[in-house]
C-alpha cells in the first residue's frame, strides 16, 4: 500500500559537491529514479578529494575507488558517464530529457546553457520538462558568474556575521548548511513544479539563488535591521528570552550538555534536579527576566554542578522533569544512540567498492523507498541507461566509449 | 502568496514558533490557501518573540511572527473545547494537508494525533514536526533550537578551530528551526503529489534532530572510513580557508583548491612570501598558517570588503563578503534578483522582508500579503464558511473558544 511518493518519476542530475547531490538523494528517497551524469572531463570533486589518511582514498586512486563524502552524498542515485563537450554526448542526453521528467543542476549558470542545454532548449525536446537550477547567487543578476563555497554562501546569506560568541570576531563554520539548505529549497522547487504540472500540464523552470536560501532562514537578522536600524550583535548561545540556555561541561574530556529553560516552572523543576542549592534562591535568579540578567553568572553555577555528571544522565535527569536538555552528541554517539537507531536514521550499506559505508536518508519517516542503495560508482549504470532506456546497440556503445563520448 | 503554484489547495496549521508555521509558508508562499489556528488571545508565541518593530512588543509588532506567517488566513481556536474541537475537524475535513509542530503526546490528548485524523479525513497529508519524531524513546522529550542541534550533533562541531576552553556555540538565531520547517515543506510536496495521484493520504514525521542531522555528510564520512569524530577544535586541513578581517570588515577566503590561491596571489601583487616552501600547497599553507595570516592581513587590512571581494570575484576567485544586515539588505545582486519585498501592513505600514529564493519563469510573481491579525479571518472562515452567525462568533469569544 504505501508506494513512495514519486513512483515512475525520472530525474536526470548534473549535480556536484553537496548542494545538488542531495537534492538528488532526497527525490531517490522519494522513490524516483534519479540518473547522474558523471564524465571524467571533470569529475564531482566529492569523489577525488582526500578527507582522511586511510588507505584506499583520495586523489591519487582511481575515482572509483575514492571513499569519501560522494558516497555519503549519492547514495540512492544512478551514475551513467556522458562528456557533454561533445556534440554527440549532448544528443545522448536531449535523448534522455525526452524520457524524464525532471532536469537538476548546481554547476554555474553558464555551463548548461554553453552545451546548448537551456530550458529553451530542453523544452523543445520535451515541452513539459521541469528544470531546477540550483546557482549560489542565482542565474540572473550582476554577480550571477560569482563563484563560491558552502562558506561564502553562508557569508552572502549575513549568516557568518552573524555567528560567534559575544563581544568576539564570527567563527568559522563547522559543518556548512548553506549547501543542505540549498539542496532542500531545490527539492521544495522541483515538487511544486511537478504538482504544477499534475495540475496543469504546463512545465517549468525554477532558478534557486543559494545565498537567498541562507537569508531567508535567519529573518531575524535582517528584520533587527529594517525594524530598528541596528545590527544584530553576535550572541553566542544567548537566546532572547531564555535562560539559563546554553552548554555546560560534563563528566569526560569536551563533553557538554544543552540546557535551556523557558519559564518558571522549569526554572523550579530545574533546580529540583540539582538538589535545590542555596544559590538557587537568591534574588538574582527569581524570574526569568534577573535570571536573563544575570545569565554569565547563572551559568558559572551550573557548570560547576553539571561536571559530575554524564551528558546522557543530565538529558534524562532533565526530560523526566520536563526541562529541555540534549547530549551534545558527536557523530560516533549519535550513530549510537538508541532513539537514532530506533528510527533508522543512519544506514550502513555494503559498496561494492569502499566497503561498509554509514549514509543517513532524508529527515521524515512515511514511505521512504525500503532499502538505501549505496552512492553508485562512476558509470556504473551505463548499460541500463544506454541499452535498456535509450535502446542503444552494444557496437554503437562500443563506438561512443572510444570517442570518448561515453565517458 | 508570491506565485500561483498550488491553486486550489487548502492547509490547516496548527503550528507554534518556527518549524510548523514556517513549513505552512512555504506552502503559502506557492499559493496554498492556510488558515492558521491559534491560541486565543495569546496567539502563537513568536508574535511575543524579537525583533519589535520600534523595539517595542505587542501581537502584531513581531518581525519574526510577520515574516513567518504572511500570506496566510489566520483565526483563533481552542480545540481543548468541545465546540471547539469539532470545529478543528469540520476544518480538517475539508482540506488536503494538515501542519502542525506539537508533542505527540498532546495531539494524543486533542485527540487530534494522526490515527484520528485519517478517519476524519483518509486523504489529509499530515506533516507533524517535533523534536525527535513521532516515534522512538525520546518522541516526547522536549526540544528547541539548541538542544536540537545538539542532539544532532552540529551544536557539537559547529565551529572549526574552535577554543577548547570554551562551550561550543550555536549557530544564529534558529537557523536549524527554519531548516526543519524547509524540509518538511519538501517532504509535504512530495506526499501531497501521491496524494493527487493516488488519493493515498499519510503522515510525515518530521523529526528536527534528524533535520540537522542532514547537514553531517562530512563528519559521518570520516567516521565511516577512518573512525574519526569531527570536533568542532580540528583545524583545517586547507588552507586558506578562513574569516580574514580587512578595513571595514571580514572576507570569507575560501581558497581550496591550487589554481585559486596562485590566481588570489597574482591579485596580491605577487608579494615575495608567496614563493616560500612553507605556503607551497594547500596543506602545507594549513601548517603554516600561524605565519602565513600576519602576511596575508598586512595585504586585507588595509583594503575594503567591497574592494578585495569584487577585484578576486572578477578574476573567477571564490572569495566571499562577511555581510551584515545592512549590507544583505543593500546588496546589489539581491536588489536586482527582488529578494526583498515590501509588505503593507495595518498597523506597522509598509516594510521590507526577506523574499523567496526561487524564480518560476513561467508564472507571475505577485507582491505577498501581511501575516494576518490575531483572529482576523474568524469572521470569514466561522460565518462566511461555516455558517456561524455574528452572534454565534459572540457567544464563541464569550466562552474563550474562539
Amino acid at each position: 500500500m504505501d508506494d513512495p511518493f514519486l513512483k515512475g518519476i525520472r530525474v536526470i542530475a548534473l549535480t556536484w559537491v553537496w548542494a545538488g547531490p542531495w537534492m538528488g538523494a532526497v527525490l531517490a528517497d522519494m522513490g524516483a529514479e534519479v540518473i547522474k551524469i558523471e564524465t571524467n572531463q571533470r569529475l564531482d570533486h566529492q569523489r577525488i578529494t582526500r578527507i582522511l589518511d586511510v588507505p584506499g582514498q583520495g586523489s591519487d586512486q582511481k575515482p572509483d575507488i575514492n571513499r569519501g563524502l560522494f558516497n555519503v552524498t549519492n547514495r540512492g542515485v544512478k551514475s551513467c558517464t556522458i562528456n557533454l563537450k561533445q556534440p554527440e554526448g549532448v544528443e545522448i542526453f536531449k535523448k534522455l530529457v525526452k524520457i524524464s521528467d525532471i532536469v537538476i543542476t548546481n554547476l554555474s549558470p553558464r555551463v548548461m546553457p554553453g552545451w546548448g542545454l537551456d530550458y529553451a532548449a530542453l523544452k523543445e525536446i520535451k515541452p513539459d520538462i521541469i528544470l531546477v537550477t540550483l546557482p549560489a547567487f542565482g542565474s540572473t543578476g550582476p554577480d550571477k558568474d560569482y563563484v563560491s563555497y558552502a562558506s561564502t554562501i553562508e557569508a552572502a546569506g549575513g549568516l557568518s556575521a552573524s555567528f560567534g560568541y559575544p563581544g568576539e570576531e564570527p567563527v568559522l563554520s563547522g559543518t556548512y548548511p548553506g549547501d543542505p539548505i540549498g539542496s532542500m529549497y531545490g527539492v521544495f522547487s522541483v515538487l511544486a513544479a511537478l504538482n504544477y504540472r499534475d495540475m496543469t500540464g504546463n512545465g517549468q523552470y525554477v532558478d534557486v539563488a543559494q545565498s537567498e536560501g541562507v537569508a531567508s532562514l535567519i529573518p531575524e537578522v535582517t528584520m533587527e535591521y529594517v525594524m530598528n536600524d541596528r545590527i544584530r550583535p553576535r550572541l553566542g548561545n544567548h537566546d532572547e528570552i531564555m535562560a539559563p540556555h546554553s552548554c555546560y561541561p560534563c563528566k569526560g574530556e569536551d563533553k557538554w550538555v544543552a540546557i535551556a529553560v523557558s519559564d518558571n516552572k522549569e526554572w523550579k523543576a530545574f533546580c529540583k534536579v540539582m538538589g535545590d542549592p542555596a544559590w538557587s534562591k537568591d534574588e538574582k535568579f527569581s524570574d526569568q527576566f534577573s535570571r536573563w540578567q544575570n545569565q554569565d553568572e547563572l551559568n558559572k553555577l551550573i557548570a560547576a554542578w553539571t561536571k559530575d555528571f554524564t551528558n546522557y544522565e543530565l538529558m534524562h535527569k532533565l526530560q523526566k522533569v520536563g526541562v529541555s536538555a540534549g547530549a551534545s552528541l558527536n557523530i560516533e554517539e549519535v550513530i549510537n544512540d538508541p532513539h537514532v537507531k530506533d528510527r533508522g536514521v543512519f544506514v550502513e550499506e555494503n559498496h561494492p567498492i569502499a566497503g561498509k559505508t554509514i549514509v543517513y536518508r532524508s529527515p521524515w519517516t512515511s514511505a521512504l523507498t525500503a532499502t538505501l542503495s549505496p552512492a553508485p560508482c562512476l558509470g556504473e549504470h551505463n548499460e541500463y541507461v544506454f541499452k535498456n532506456l535509450l535502446g542503444m546497440s552494444d557496437k554503437d556503445i562500443r563506438q561512443l566509449v572510444d570517442k570518448k563520448v561515453i565517458y | 502568496m508570491f506565485y500561483k503554484v498550488l491553486n486550489g489547495v487548502k492547509v490547516i496549521e496548527y503550528g507554534n514558533m518556527i518549524s510548523a508555521p514556517f513549513c505552512a509558508k512555504m506552502l503559502a508562499d506557492i499559493g496554498a490557501e492556510v488558515i492558521k489556528v491559534e491560541k486565543p488571545a495569546i496567539g502563537d508565541d513568536s508574535r511575543w518573540r524579537e525583533p519589535f518593530l520600534k523595539d517595542i512588543p505587542g501581537t502584531e509588532r513581531s518581525g519574526l511572527f510577520q515574516y513567518l506567517n504572511m500570506n496566510k488566513l489566520g483565526i483563533t481556536l481552542n480545540p481543548e473545547t468541545a465546540t471547539g474541537k469539532k470545529i478543528f475537524i469540520e476544518l480538517l475535513k475539508n482540506a488536503d494537508i494538515f501542519v502542525e509542530n506539537n508533542s505527540p503526546n498532546s495531539m494524543k490528548e486533542l485527540e487530534l494525533s494522526y490515527k484520528f485524523v485519517k478517519q476524519i479525513n483518509p486523504r489529509i497529508v499530515m506533516t507533524s514536526i517535533t523534536p525527535f519524531g513521532q516515534t522512538g524513546p525520546y518522541r516526547n522529550y522536549k526540544g528547541c533550537e539548541l538542544v536540537d542541534t545538539h542532539m544532532g550533533v552540529v551544536g557539537n562541531i559547529s565551529t572549526r578551530e574552535g577554543d577548547t576552553s570554551k562551550e561550543p556555540i550555536k549557530y544564529p538565531a534558529h537557523l536549524f528551526s527554519f531548516q526543519a520547517g524547509l524540509s518538511a515543506a519538501a517532504g509535504t510536496l512530495g506526499a501531497f503529489y501521491r496524494q493527487r495521484v493516488t488519493g493515498l493520504g499519510t503522515q510525515l514525521d518530521v523529526s528536527e534532530q534528524e533535520s540537522v542531522i542532514q547537514n553531517l555528510n562530512a563528519a559521518t564520512a570520516r567516521y565511516s572510513y577512518g573512525k574519526q569524530i569531527v570536533s568542532r577544535t580540528d583545524v583545517l586541513s586547507v588552507a586558506p580557508s578562513h574569516i580574514l578581517p580587512c578595513k571595514d570588515g571580514y572576507i570569507y577566503n575560501a581558497l581550496a583548491e591550487e589554481h585559486q590561491w596562485w590566481r588570489f596571489v597574482d591579485v596580491m601583487g605577487h608579494p615575495d612570501w608567496a614563493d616560500n616552501e612553507l605556503f607551497k600547497d594547500a596543506t602545507s599553507r594549513a601548517q603554516y598558517w600561524d605565519a602565513l595570516k600576519p602576511l596575508l592581513l598586512e595585504w586585507t587590512m588595509p583594503r575594503t570588503v567591497e574592494e578585495i571581494y569584487r577585484t578576486s570575484q572578477e578574476k573567477g576567485i571564490p572569495i566571499g563578503a562577511v555581510r551584515t544586515a545592512d549590507q544583505v539588505l543593500g546588496d546589489k545582486q539581491m536588489v536586482a534578483r527582488g529578494f526583498f519585498v515590501a509588505v503593507e501592513h495595518p498597523e506597522n505600514g509598509r516594510l521590507q522582508y526577506p523574499g523567496v529564493p526561487y524564480r518560476f519563469s513561467g508564472i507571475n510573481k505577485e507582491p505577498p500579503q501581511a501575516a494576518p491579525l490575531l483572529g482576523q479571518h474568524n469572521e470569514d472562515i466561522y460565518c462566511g464558511r461555516m455558517g456561524y452567525s455574528k452572534r454565534d462568533l459572540d457567544r464563541l469569544k464569550e466562552a474563550r473558544i474562539i
